[in-house]
């Protein structure tokens, strides 16, 4: 009995002390992201009429604010750089062009002072402004009464429209909204662009990027079918990827005139932001901005505005 | 030693059968049964001293296991860690590239493709080398090769002039930091705590347990058979004692002696070798924020900010000796923030872009993967170089154990034939 007591006990040893000298490492583990919400637009407190569309009268004589500026020497102003034919940098240039930044360098030029472009999102536009770090944003910006209750703008410089752009085979029987039941549409995070849709087709699927050119790298990758925006800001998409993309014949969902955004106090720079503009009209560089940007792609007239001013 | 010849007191005459076949129990004989003691004490003796063999040896073993463990640990954290810099130098050397404009540097390129293929090669190496990575090794190496397929993708897009290039670089880029970051963190984190517990593999208290419990044991032992028989001393039951005493004080000295290795390899070259590479990687990441900002023009704050991070981690951990490279490159980022922020953006680009034989930062970049090689070496040669002595220790001490169960058993095997 005591042998075989002693045996066991051997046994027990040796076999705990294996366990102890054996390999035994406990998986890697990546411990899991937190996860994060987005926060969908507020939804608006006021109805956009006609009258939201005007702006300060044109005057170049100046005030405050543009003497600021022709102080400083130079104009900060907030741009896209990925809005292919609105504002994209050139990668073989490195230079940021497009129709905005026509018109962005041409209000630097007749203030007299060096244009600064600064990159900016949709969501940074009001904030920046607001807190003067850019002087302008000449950034496919919507007019509407909402914003006029932050910050102020020029008159409208162009009039686009929300559209749809789709797959070439899911564009060719496109009818309107109503054919994106169970399509994945995708619109940059922060806009209602997919609101307007869903009034429609409840059954729009809704994905989000940081961009619209966030979107087309979706749309590319399979991940979404459609993406939503500007007409002129889907033409640039539809510029990058011809054969696969298509933005087919559709009224417009929405009206989108853009506007220059300034700071709300910046009341005189407005007012020579409108001289500007009204200048480039009459001269034919906006003509000429437009032709060589916008019409190769948009293959139409553009569509007829007229600049609204008399705001007291 | 006291062994005269002297009849065993407490031997008494066996039963004879009748009493065995009594009808009635019988009360408890009152004599001992000498040679059934006997065999119980022997019984005992080997298996003190044969369990102090196996259980010694087992904790040398281990030691010498958990020494090569932590050699393994640390050839596989530096591993790990090269991954990390290569995918950062990657990162930085294809952000760089995009900022230039018109057609890349084809040398950066060729670097680009050498670091990939450093990570590819080293995430296979570490697979292999460690089952309990690979779940996030293979998740790595997915995407590995989405960020070098996006890459390509921004590369081919950018040659033919759309900025949805850009966005693919962004996606690749951020997905890199996302996604790639928490489980490289998690794998150095993995891989530290490992080779620091292995460091601590060595027992020397365990051992000198053991030998005490033997000690104990065969001290014992001595003492019932010097009650049985009058004698003090029993040579075999010394030479095992002996053994035991030897064997436990050459071994506690032997795991002593690897154990303060071990503390001054963890403080020492061990932690060279992690600090330096800790600091190459965040000095790339520094370089990939700095173009990151420029990409962004004037909407990099957040990378600025990371680059600021990534500097103290610098500061902190490249030995002292290559800061002045460091310190040149940092001087250069400053200038290339102040063009930035001064609107010479352009200016600030050639600065960041300038590609240079002598540039600082690929000077210093040069000097900590040289240092890290070292280090790594040095503290695997260190953890390699003492573990003859615990193997051999190991075989010698179970080798002693069987040679002192031998011991007890003649010794006692003596008083059986003064018995008999």
């Amino acid at each position: 009995m005591s042998r075989m007591r002693s045996r066991g006990l051997l046994m027990s040893a040796a076999a705990g002390l294996l366990a102890l000298s054996a390999c035994s490492y406990a998986e890697t583990v990546v411990p899991k992201p937190k996860e994060t919400t987005s926060t969908a637009p507020a939804a608006a407190t006021c109805k956009t009429t006609a009258a939201d569309l005007r702006s300060y009268d044109p005057n170049r004589s100046g005030g405050p604010a543009v003497s600021r500026i022709r102080k400083a020497g130079v104009l900060k102003i907030g741009v896209s750089a990925d809005t292919l034919l609105l504002g994209a940098r050139n990668p073989s240039t490195n230079k940021i062009e497009g129709f905005d930044i026509d018109i962005a360098l041409r209000i630097a030029s007749e203030l007299g002072v060096k244009p600064q472009l600064r990159v900016i999102n949709a969501a940074d536009r009001i904030p920046l402004l607001q807190s003067h770090a850019i002087d302008i944003v000449v950034r496919n910006m919507t007019i509407n009464c909402a914003r006029w209750e932050q910050i102020a703008f020029s008159a409208e410089y162009y009039h686009a429209g929300q559209k749809v752009m789709l797959r070439s085979d899911l564009a060719a029987t496109y009818q309107g909204p109503q054919s994106l039941a169970h399509v994945k549409v995708c619109a940059p995070a922060g806009t209602t662009s997919i609101d307007n849709i869903r009034k429609i087709e409840k059954d729009a699927e809704a994905e989000t990027a940081d961009t619209h050119t966030g979107c087309l790298v979706k749309f590319q990758q399979g991940q979404v079918d459609a993406i939503t925006g500007d007409d002129t800001v889907l033409a640039g998409l539809v510029a990058q990827d011809h054969i696969y993309a298509a933005v087919p014949e559709q009224k417009a969902l929405t009206d989108e005139p853009y506007g220059v955004g300034v700071n709300a106090g910046d009341k005189d720079l407005v007012a020579f932001v409108n001289a500007v503009l009204q200048q480039m009209r009459s001269d034919g560089s906006w003509q000429k901005s437009y032709d060589k940007w916008l019409r190769p792609s948009l293959k139409v007239d553009p569509a007829t505005f007229q600049p609204q001013y008399g705001r007291p | 030693m006291s062994q005269t010849a002297a009849a065993p007191q407490a031997a008494s005459p066996p039963p004879t059968p009748a009493a065995a076949l009594a009808p009635a129990p019988a009360p408890a004989p009152s004599y001992v049964d000498t040679p059934a003691l006997l065999n119980r004490w022997q019984l005992i003796g080997m298996s003190v001293a044969i369990v102090f063999g196996i259980l010694s040896a087992l904790v040398q073993f281990s030691s010498w296991n958990a020494d090569g463990r932590a050699a393994d640990d640390t050839d596989q954290l530096v591993r790990i860690q090269n991954i990390q810099s290569s995918l950062f130098r990657a990162d930085a050397l294809a952000t760089n590239a995009f900022l230039v404009g018109g057609l890349e540097n084809t040398e950066q390129r060729g670097e680009y493709n050498r670091e990939i293929k450093s990570v590819l090669s080293n995430i296979a190496a570490a697979a292999n080398a460690q089952p309990a990575d690979s779940h996030v090794l293979a998740d790595l190496n997915k995407l590995v090769d989405d960020y070098t397929t996006s890459i390509a993708q921004a590369r081919a897009i950018n040659r033919q002039g759309f900025p949805v290039g850009a966005a693919y670089q962004t996606l690749a880029s951020n997905k890199l930091r996302t996604e790639g970051v928490p489980m490289l963190t998690a794998l150095v984190k993995a891989n530290t705590d490992r080779a620091d517990s292995a460091m601590g593999g060595q027992h020397p208290f365990w051992l000198l347990f053991i030998g005490i419990a033997a000690l104990v044991g065969l001290f014992w032992l001595n003492r019932e058979l010097g009650r049985a028989f009058r004698r003090r001393i029993n040579k075999g039951l010394a030479f095992a004692a002996i053994v035991v005493l030897v064997v436990t004080l050459v071994s506690v000295a032997g795991a002593w002696i690897r154990a303060s290795a071990n503390d001054s390899l963890r403080s020492g070259k061990f932690h060279d070798a992690v600090a330096s590479a800790t600091a190459r990687t965040a000095a790339n990441d520094a370089k990939a924020n700095e173009s990151l900002r420029l990409i962004k023009r004037g909407s990099g704050a957040q990378n600025e900010a990371d680059w600021g991070k990534d500097a103290a981690l610098v500061e902190k951990n490249a030995p002292s000796r290559y800061l002045s490279d460091w310190h040149v490159y940092t001087a250069q980022h400053a200038q290339i923030v102040k063009l930035d922020d001064g609107n010479n953006w352009d200016g600030a680009v050639a600065l960041a872009t300038k590609v240079d034989k002598n540039d600082a930062f690929a000077k210093f970049d040069a000097h900590l993967a040289a240092e890290v090689d070292q280090a790594r070496t040095s503290a695997i040669d260190d953890l390699e170089s003492g573990r003859w002595l615990a193997v051999t220790l190991s075989a010698l001490t179970l080798l002693l154990g069987v040679a002192a169960a031998i011991g007890v058993a003649r010794g006692i095997g003596e008083r059986r034939r003064e018995f008999s």
